[in-house]
């Protein structure tokens, strides 16, 4: 597939690393650089989540809990840490999800009024 | 859990490796495709580091990286062996002196007592200030009427100190023993780890007599002999049987060897002890009621013993101006430690307030010749935190080596520091070094760590600034900012001010003591051995024992080497304390206005006495062989009751009585002599009112004296083998020289000008190599201005004076500054020396001149080494 230049690419917005994270480890588990592509190509080269920001995401969920980590090798013969979720990953995802489709609902209403009065 | 620093790198180093497989795999170019994987991830250290921030706090890296930074300051200080040594050295002594001393203070001063309820226990002290008496005791009247009176002591124990002649436990001896009332074990709150102690049924003149033995006493005397309860001892004439042995505590009063009930000493029972309202032998405990604080008790006690006063004003003179007071047991044993101790502690400070300021001028001095390195650091970035975390790292790896090596040096210092509180107070005995010490150390470690870390000036801020005085730092050589340099300075004149006081102290001490111990006693002091050779160590009557004691002057007068030999009741200061001074009048004599009769020293004297102890007659003559009991009464008297009582003549031939109701109806006695003052009771000499009587008539001696022709001590066994040989159970204990007499009694004072000599020579010592240091370092940082000034016509002798004025300039100030300061510690020492007259300002101008003849040979080395520059070099090292 063709590659997204870098200037049309979206700035991730704040909080919601955390939420793509838990999210992409659904279909389970993978390793750092593993849930970076996946971000990337299922947001059709949009979003770009930077390195520098992912790792301490990862270690950040598996702090909380949400996280578990193992190492293992991966399909490329490579030694690699996989995350996976935990039960009360499962569970912060779906309130995280609620929230976000929340958040764009309000934020629809507010940038397109009219349909969101069609509603 | 908490991933590691290789965790952290192995996950990153996999990312990379998938990252340039996957770019491989699409085609690109090896080389490439690393480069963009790099480029991709950005600055390893960065993202690593922001993993670990979510493990780990900012706190554990701030400490993380003060370890990092210390193992470098141990490598840098390495490289500077001689500052290093003399940093720690310095504040190794100033924190061992201080954990030391801190050691004994808590243990002497704040440690409760094992006594149970300890801080319920109270010790009511009676005291007579006008006839300088600082405790009285009791006489038992007094003790019924406060029982009956105070309620808010709940219950009370009474304890007299009295000597017995032991028998049974090897050696006939004297022991020091209380004799106490039944409920005194149980108010104390003591329980025994053998056998039993005393209790209500041991009271009264019809009990069995029994003995508990002190745990010193049992363990020391007796090797904690586990079959002791049950044996049968004597105590002079009377037989007690062991029935316990006390747990370890503090013995009060302190010497304290053996405790019995009253039917052992027959004075107890008798009408004088029971009646007699003057005849005060009696320490007195209490235990507060429950809700009474020790103030409460004070005010109820003291009521009761002003009422008691006014009831009975004939036993209570106006002039003694008796007092009443109640402070807690604990605090009664302290007492006679506590100002000194106060004072080490005070003087450990100051030496450790100057071991500061010599490290802090080192620290600072070093910073200086670091200033390049620092303005690097900055100039590359590094920040002020930074800068310091440096600085401090070093400081504390300083530090924590000074408080480990200073420790070390308190350890063996508690000993020695308890052994002379023990002087002091009996419960310095039981101190022992524990993880206080190891706190404190610490504590002062810390608090000299962060001040010196923040004494240097940090370049940064000037670079930014740009102010040109830190830019001209990095060229070569050294320079001293007048701000640094003013606080070299400051530190040295602190060092100096402290020193002065602490050696004016200390002077001031030792010139005391060099008095004292120079004082003409009036006696022949070298030549004079005193025994102590209890009476009633005989089951005989009293004109049995002065039969004996005559026997025994007789045999002793024959031995080779003895001059002469006599008996008293009395061994100048040793005895002090243990006999009341009592109220007589003589013929003719009529007080003055408002003044009641006089008060005098009573003393027994056998024939001869002032002959062997040297004191000569004003007039009359010595008492004889022939003034027996039967006879006329007679006495002599010392000068000053002469001059007091018969001021416009003849004493002898007159008559004097004691007024005292303890001697019954009042008997005229014919004065026979008078002798030369000699005071007995107190180190300092001053006027001794003293009335002698005859042994023979007073039948009560139990003090030999012998004057030595050679070597007095040579006699003691002879001595002994004649009085053994007559009786194989008389005690002869104490034997000493009147010098050696002296000389113990003297000891804490002593004791007291040697340590604080101790600690001003220390203090001197730090704080001339700090100023001798102060000088060299701005010596060798001017090495420039001197050749100029010796370029310009300077002589080097100008320039040595100049170097050596600077130095002067510093110990003037120091001295100063001290001299005001002083004065308040100067308040502290004569309160705790007060029995001693100050000795004018000789001490202080001498420390003053110790203090600048110092300064000026520490000065002499750098001042010459100014004087000797050499112009050409000089002005050519930058």
């Amino acid at each position: 597939m063709a590659r997204t230049p870098d200037d049309q690419r979206l700035e991730l917005l704040q909080g919601t690393l955390d939420m793509l994270v838990l999210r992409t480890l659904q279909w389970g588990p993978q390793h750092g650089h593993g849930i970076g592509q996946a971000i990337r190509t299922q947001s059709e080269d949009l979003l770009k989540v930077e390195t520098g920001s992912l790792y301490p995401a990862l270690h950040r969920l598996e702090k909380r809990g949400w996280l578990k980590s193992e190492w293992a090798v991966s399909e490329a013969n490579q030694r690699a840490k996989y995350y996976r979720l935990t039960a009360t990953g499962k569970a912060q995802l779906s309130r995280e999800a609620d929230r976000w489709s929340q958040l764009v609902r309000a934020i629809g209403r507010i940038m397109n009024p009219a349909q969101a009065g069609e509603e | 859990m908490r991933p590691d620093e290789r965790e952290l790198d192995d996950e990153i180093r996999g990312h990379l490796a998938l990252s340039i497989k996957e770019r491989v795999e699409r085609g690109e170019d090896p080389k490439a495709a690393r480069l963009a994987a790099l480029n991709e991830l950005g600055y390893i250290p960065a993202v690593r580091d922001s993993m670990r921030r979510v493990w780990y706090t900012r706190w554990f890296d701030a400490a993380a990286a003060l370890g990092q930074e210390m193992r470098v300051a141990m490598r840098s200080l390495r490289r500077a062996k001689g500052m290093s040594a003399t940093v720690i050295v310095t504040l190794a002594l100033g924190i061992g002196a201080n954990a030391a001393i801190f050691s004994v203070v808590r243990g002497v001063l704040l440690r409760p007592l094992v006594n149970r309820g300890e801080d319920r226990l109270v010790y009511i002290r009676q005291s007579a200030p006008g006839l300088g008496t600082t405790n009285t005791l009791f006489s038992v009247p007094e003790i019924q009427d406060l029982k009956s009176r105070v309620t808010t002591i709940a219950s009370w124990g009474d304890f007299s100190t009295i000597d017995f002649n032991l028998i049974g436990f090897g050696e006939p001896r004297i022991v020091q023993a209380g004799v106490v009332g039944g409920s005194y074990f149980d108010v104390m709150g003591l329980r025994p780890v053998l056998g039993r102690l005393l209790n209500a049924s041991d009271d009264g003149p019809k009990a069995a007599a029994v003995v508990v033995l002190t745990h010193r006493f049992w363990t020391t005397s007796l090797k904690s002999d586990p079959s002791i309860v049950g044996k049968t001892i004597r105590l002079g004439r009377i037989s007690a049987t062991v029935v316990g042995v006390l747990e370890p505590s503090v013995p009060y009063p302190a010497d304290t060897e053996i405790i019995a009930n009253v039917v052992t000493s027959p004075h107890h029972l008798g009408a004088t002890m029971v009646t007699d309202r003057t005849h005060r032998m009696t320490e007195l405990f209490g235990r507060l009621a429950p809700g009474a604080s020790v103030e409460d008790a004070h005010a109820d006690v003291a009521a009761a013993h002003a009422a008691m006063m006014r009831e009975h004003p004939e036993a209570y003179s106006a002039r003694a101006d008796g007092r009443v007071s109640v402070t807690r047991l604990r605090e009664q044993i302290a007492a006679p430690a506590r100002t000194i101790l106060l004072v080490l502690l005070a003087a450990a400070g100051v030496v450790f307030i100057i071991a500061c300021s010599n490290v802090a001028n080192l620290i600072l001095a070093r910073s200086v010749r670091r200033e390049g390195e620092l303005a690097v650091r900055a100039a590359l970035g590094g920040s002020r935190g930074a800068l310091r975390r440096t600085l401090l790292a070093e400081s504390l790896v300083l530090c924590g080596a000074g408080a480990v090596l200073g420790v070390l040096i308190a350890r063996p210092l508690v000993s020695v520091v308890a052994q002379f509180a023990a002087r002091f107070s009996v419960r310095a005995l039981e101190v022992t070094v524990d993880s206080s010490l190891l706190a404190v150390g610490a504590g002062l470690a810390m608090a000299a760590a962060v001040l010196l870390a923040y004494i240097p000036r940090l370049p940064s801020l000037d670079y930014r600034s740009g102010r040109p005085e830190q830019s001209r730092g990095t060229s070569g050589g050294v320079r001293i900012t007048p701000g640094t340099n003013r606080r070299l300075r400051a530190f040295a004149t602190v060092q100096i001010a402290f020193s002065f006081v602490l050696l004016a102290a200390a002077g001031t001490l030792l010139a005391a003591l060099v008095a004292l111990q120079t004082t003409n006693t009036g006696y022949d002091m070298r030549q004079v051995l005193a025994f102590d050779v209890p009476m009633a160590a005989l089951a005989a009557s009293d004109a049995k024992e002065m039969d004996f004691h005559r026997e025994m002057t007789r045999r002793i007068d024959e031995l080779p080497g003895v001059e002469g030999v006599s008996l008293g009741s009395f061994v100048p200061w040793r005895d002090a304390g243990t006999f009341p001074r009592l109220q007589f009048t003589a013929e003719g004599y009529t007080p003055a206005d408002g003044e009641e009769n006089p008060h005098a020293r009573l003393r027994i004297v056998a024939p001869r006495f002032f002959a062997v102890l040297g004191v000569p007659f004003v007039a009359g003559r010595d008492f004889t062989d022939e003034d027996r009991a039967g006879d006329e009464p007679v006495a002599i008297i010392s000068e000053s009751v002469a001059k007091r009582v018969f001021p416009n003549g003849e004493a002898v031939n007159r008559k004097l009585w004691w007024t005292e109701s303890l001697f019954g109806k009042p008997q005229p006695r014919r004065i026979v002599g008078v002798v030369a003052d000699v005071d007995d009771e107190n180190v300092v000499p001053g006027p001794a009112l003293t009335i002698y009587h005859p042994v023979y008539q007073m039948r009560f001696a139990g003090r030999l004296f012998v004057h030595a022709s050679d070597d007095p001590y040579a006699l003691v066994p002879p001595i002994t083998r004649v009085i053994r040989s007559m009786s194989a159970e008389q005690p002869v204990e104490r034997a000493a020289t009147l010098e050696d007499v002296r000389a113990e009694v003297l000891a804490p004072e002593r004791l007291n000008a040697f340590v604080l000599t101790g600690f001003a020579g220390v203090a001197l010592l730090i704080a001339v190599v700090g100023v001798g240091g102060v000088l060299a370092f701005s010596v060798s940082a001017r090495t420039r201005e001197f050749g100029v000034r010796l370029a310009v016509g300077s002589s080097p002798r100008a320039l040595l004076m100049r170097v050596l004025s600077e130095g002067l300039v510093m110990v003037a100030g120091g001295i100063l500054a001290g001299a005001a300061g002083g004065y308040a510690f100067g308040g502290i020492v004569t309160s705790y020396v007060e029995n001693v007259r100050l000795p004018g300002p000789l001490p202080i101008v001498a420390a003053a001149t110790v203090l600048v003849g110092a300064a000026v040979i520490a000065s002499l080395m750098p001042a010459a080494r100014a004087s000797r520059v050499d112009v050409l070099q000089a002005l050519r090292s930058e």
